[in-house]
């Protein structure tokens, strides 16, 4: 059954899936070109090489979120077109259904993610390191395949969930804003909705995965 | 008599204007049931609620001697529903649809499918987003026989199609019910809703009428083809009250008065008599006219 239907998830996504696998590939071994060489290179230019291959680390959080965002809403895409009929007429729970398309839809992250994974690798064996400079590519894979994940989390529930719960989010943001504002006016030294972020973004928040260093390459 | 699909005081509401009301629909185990009703008179909606897409307001659903929506997979799993529109991945390929929807079912029989595929000429290899709209039809109605339900929900299944296909599909679902069910005790059981009255007439052998949301009428297909007759009268009574039969229209026609009537049989004519009105003739009226009337009767019931 979980076969069948990863499968047809497999056939609906393989494009943008493919697409993006490539890119994963790529964005390590871009580290390593954009960096230059660095046999017998100074401190300050080894610092230089650093910094330029940290600048390539900060797209690849945006790269996550992008991989979480097309396959969570992919994962649902073909039962949208027809009004989720043919998954509410099969013999099994609900919930049962959206744990296997959700599996299927995680599974497929694998492959961008083993694309990154061998990129890195790749980056990593390209260069000769001068000494206190170390490669992560097993950290940074672990790191991109958590954050793909918590993405893809997030869109496939925004993905699934009916007109009224999305107005219950946007009821959300858009009270949080107005709070904000409201605090504002009044000439109170508070605010709501940096607060909010601050609680996703910093650890235990579920998006803290995204924020801090994502360096394949570091002392 | 078990039924193979029983409700209770169903009401379901979408909007401010339609409703499904007070349904109680008793479709026998075994039977061919024709769920018949105009345009927007409910039967998808009550066909979602009966596979527990949609959940009533008020009310109870038994399908198959389980209750809905509380043992839904176990209903399901030996319900095949045909939508009335299209409702899989475009993307699969026939071959694929096939695949995927068996691995839902264990008893999916096939060697059947095969046959089926076979006989609707659906080639394995296109797309279903190719198909079209005859072949989509086929489709969907050999996904549901190949599961070999012992219940088969068919909501529109040929609207749309042309004679032919019409006529293939058809002769599937003859050929399924003579077959029975795999695995069941009897044979299986056809709810199958559509607005071509001809169409059921030739294969049905219960009958339910749906208007507005209401059940108008559910009996027999033969008493529904024999009992409703036109009367021409003469010194037609002015009340009916107390009448055998169920006076569905009167209109008056020069120093006569035609009446549709539902449960006539010829003893009833004593009644008549009785009341010193004159019966000049009675006349059959086929599927379609007595649909028309009764669905008139219930819209302006007679004082």
């Amino acid at each position: 059954m979980f076969r069948r239907i990863l499968q047809s998830q497999w056939k609906a996504l393989r494009l943008p899936v493919i697409l993006l696998a490539v890119l994963a590939f790529a964005l390590p071994l871009l580290t390593v070109t954009y960096g230059g060489r660095l046999e017998g290179a100074p401190a300050g230019r080894v610092a230089q090489w650093l910094y330029g291959a940290q600048q390539i680390g900060l797209l690849l959080p945006g790269f996550a979120v992008l991989v979480g965002v097309l396959t969570g809403i992919g994962a649902w895409t073909s039962d949208h077109a027809g009004k989720h009929v043919y998954a509410l007429s099969l013999p099994l729970s609900r919930a049962r259904y959206v744990w296997l398309r959700f599996a299927a839809g995680a599974a497929l992250l694998l492959a961008p993610t083993a694309a990154l994974g061998v990129g890195s690798l790749a980056a990593a064996a390209s260069v000769t390191l001068p000494s206190g400079v170390h490669a992560y590519p097993l950290q940074l894979t672990a790191r991109f395949f958590l954050a793909v994940l918590v993405c893809y989390a997030v869109f496939f529930a925004i993905s699934i969930s009916t007109r009224r719960a999305a107005l219950v989010v946007l009821g959300v943001i858009g009270g949080l804003l107005l709070a904000d504002g409201v605090l504002t006016v009044m000439d109170l030294r508070a605010t709501v909705t940096p607060t909010v972020l601050m609680w996703l973004t910093n650890w235990p928040g579920p998006l803290s995965i995204l924020i801090g260093r994502w360096a394949l390459f570091d002392v | 008599m078990s039924h193979a699909i029983e409700t209770r005081g169903l009401a379901y509401r979408a909007g401010r204007d339609f409703a499904i009301r007070d349904l109680a629909l008793h479709v026998p185990e075994g039977s061919i049931y024709g769920f018949l009703g105009p345009n927007g008179s409910g039967k998808t909606t009550t066909i979602r609620l009966l596979l527990g897409m949609l959940r009533p307001r008020s009310g109870s659903i038994s399908v198959l001697g389980r209750v809905v929506p509380r043992d839904l997979p176990a209903i399901l799993a030996q319900t095949g529903y045909v939508p009335e529109r299209p409702h899989l991945y475009p993307h699969l390929t026939v071959r694929e649809a096939l695949q995927l929807h068996a691995a839902f079912y264990a008893g999916f029989d096939h060697g059947y499918a095969a046959e089926l595929q076979a006989a609707f000429a659906l080639p394995a290899t296109r797309k279903l987003s190719d198909l079209s709209k005859g072949e989509m039809g086929k489709l969907l109605v050999l996904l549901a026989l190949g599961q070999r339900p012992r219940l088969l929900v068919l909501d529109e299944p040929t609207d749309g199609l042309d004679p032919v296909v019409r006529r293939d599909v058809l002769a599937a679902l003859v050929d399924f019910c003579s077959q029975g069910a795999a695995g069941a005790a009897g044979a299986a059981t056809v709810f199958i809703s559509s607005h071509l009255v001809h169409e059921l007439e030739r294969i049905c052998d219960w009958v339910g009428v749906l208007d507005e949301g209401r059940l108008v009428a559910e009996l027999p297909m033969q008493d529904f083809k024999n009992g409703i007759k036109r009367l021409r009268l003469i010194r037609a009574p002015e009340s009916v009250a107390g009448a055998p039969f169920v006076v569905l229209n009167r209109e008056p026609s020069g120093g006569e008065q035609t009446w549709v009537v539902r449960g006539w049989e010829p003893r009833m004519a004593e009644w008549l008599d009785a009341a010193h009105a004159e019966l000049r003739e009675v006349a059959d009226l086929d599927l379609e006219d007595g649909f028309v009337e009764l669905l008139r009767a219930s819209r302006a019931p007679l004082a």
